[in-house]
């Protein structure tokens, strides 16, 4: 008889009492789109694969404090890495440094191709994001695209595009309120 | 919840608030359900932005580094494998197969026991049984252990300081709280040794029948001040003296000329030029100017 497939909340749950078997299930569903990101964020393979081996190792010592009421397994992963993959930039000085505007054009998240090998249901719902993001008007999705991806503040956003910072601040505030909206199936 | 509470949830959801502005955040956020269930909706937003990025396959021997890495963190332990993953995840057939195994087993080790131990006397007597590199703990649990002592150790010193902190503290409290007795037994004391008593003097005399004189007398010091009030004017060439009236003695003992102002007003601290006792009678008389030594003028005010 085979065992029904656990999702990840489960999945997390279990790590959090220390079940090694569904740490390694988690770390299959888990690792290759985390990594993916850390890859786009950091630019580098190397600083990735050391963000996603501290990653993991934070995440088993966290996991005990999971909630599942709270948060998907996704996102609670997906902000831990992030916010690790943010804290090696500031390390490496890479967060405060200014940018050239032009790197804004280069930030095109959601103009970015599914990849072949994707599984059905990770494209199903990339489809849906990228649908959704590119519905937000130009300003509010590129400022939203380059903070994810770049792990810069919002003073910084400012400085480096000559934008003031009040509107960075609400072009954030208001595209992710829509993206929010739009996710949920909301016009 | 605002639009500047709104505008910190968005960032903070991007990992874009520092110090105050994660603060100010987390503080609403205390007494804020709707704005804790933003910040939650916004995480989950930004998160599935990530489903925009390729996945990409990590280095084969990535998982066995983070386990290594978490084996020798200091952090929950790794368990090779957990009693309720294998009851929970295969259910009554795999608690009954662990079972034959565990019979099984044991009885495999109690003949490798005795092989070994076999093996061990024969061995004995050609060379001292050492532990050979396999068989020695591995690194990563020295790593463990050495790493627990450190923590014991500072944990032992930072309390050992905190207890030193504290006995310190202790012992200047015991002496503020000895200093503060001290104080409050003499000051126990000086009270004991005042006897002080505020008495008000009348007059039967028309025209004092509404001045006022009150004394402050402290009969431990055999000292006082008087206060006079609305009192008449004396004649040219008089003058009030205030008497002090013990009943040990046969006569008043003069406690000094009283000078009234303009407006029949005097204040004025007293000492009898006599030794008197603790418990005395007030009088004023008006006497000659300057006074005199013993009472010859009418007295007009007398108390208690």
């Amino acid at each position: 008889m085979s065992q029904p497939e656990l999702s990840e909340e489960d999945l997390l749950q279990r790590v959090g009492r220390r079940d090694t078997r569904a740490f390694d299930q988690l770390y299959d569903a888990l690792a290759p789109r985390l990594y993916g990101l850390l890859r786009q964020m950091l630019h580098d393979e190397r600083e990735a694969e050391e963000v996603l081996q501290d990653g993991f190792v934070q995440l088993w010592e966290r996991a005990s404090g999971y909630d599942a009421t709270r948060s998907k397994a996704y996102t609670w992963a997906v902000m831990i890495f992030r916010n690790k993959a943010i804290d090696r930039m500031r390390m490496l000085g890479r967060r405060n440094r200014l940018v050239e505007s032009a790197a804004l054009e280069q930030v095109t998240l959601s103009a970015q191709a599914p990849a072949a090998d994707d599984e059905a249901q990770a494209n199903e719902r990339g489809a849906v994001v990228r649908k959704a993001l590119t519905d937000l008007p130009k300003e509010q999705r590129q400022l939203i695209e380059f903070a994810f991806l770049k792990g810069l503040t919002h003073h910084v956003i400012a400085d480096s595009l000559g934008i003031p910072l009040g509107t960075v601040k609400t072009n954030i505030r208001r595209g992710l309120l829509r993206l929010r909206d739009l996710l949920k199936g909301g016009d | 919840m605002d639009e500047r509470h709104e505008e910190l949830a968005a960032l903070n959801a991007l990992g874009m608030l520092e110090g105050d502005e994660k603060r100010v955040l987390n503080g609403a956020s205390v007494a804020d359900r709707d704005l804790r269930a933003l910040t939650a909706q916004l995480e989950e937003t930004v998160s599935e932005l990530g489903h925009l990025v390729a996945p990409v396959e990590p280095p084969a021997d990535m998982k066995r580094r983070i386990r290594s890495k978490i084996r020798s963190s200091g952090g929950p332990k790794w368990r090779s494998l957990s009693p309720s993953a294998l009851l929970g995840g295969a259910g009554w057939a795999v608690a009954a197969g662990l079972a034959l195994s565990s019979v099984w087993l044991w009885q495999e080790r109690e003949k490798l026991s005795q092989q070994v131990a076999a093996v061990s006397k024969a061995m004995a007597s050609v060379t001292p049984v050492t532990p050979s590199a396999e068989m020695q703990e591995p690194p990563n649990l020295e790593n463990e252990l050495k790493k627990l002592r450190d923590d014991f150790e500072a944990k032992k010193a930072a309390l050992t300081t905190e207890l030193d902190s504290l006995r310190k503290r202790e012992t200047e409290a015991a002496a503020r709280i000895a200093q503060l007795v001290a104080e409050a037994e003499a000051q126990k004391q000086r009270e004991a040794g005042m006897k002080v008593e505020i008495v008000t003097l009348q007059s039967k005399v028309w025209e004092y029948r509404r001045s006022e004189m009150t004394v402050v007398w402290d009969g431990g010091k055999r000292q006082g001040v008087l206060l006079l009030d609305k009192m008449p004017r004396v004649d040219a060439g008089k003058d009030y003296q205030l008497w002090v009236v013990d009943p040990q003695k046969p006569d008043p003992v003069s406690a000094g000329v009283i000078t009234v102002d303009d407006k029949g007003m005097a204040k004025t601290s007293f000492k009898p030029v006599d030794s008197v006792g603790e418990s005395v009678k007030f009088a004023l008389s008006v006497e000659k100017k300057g006074g005199v030594p013993k009472n010859e003028g009418p007295i007009v005010l007398v108390g208690p």
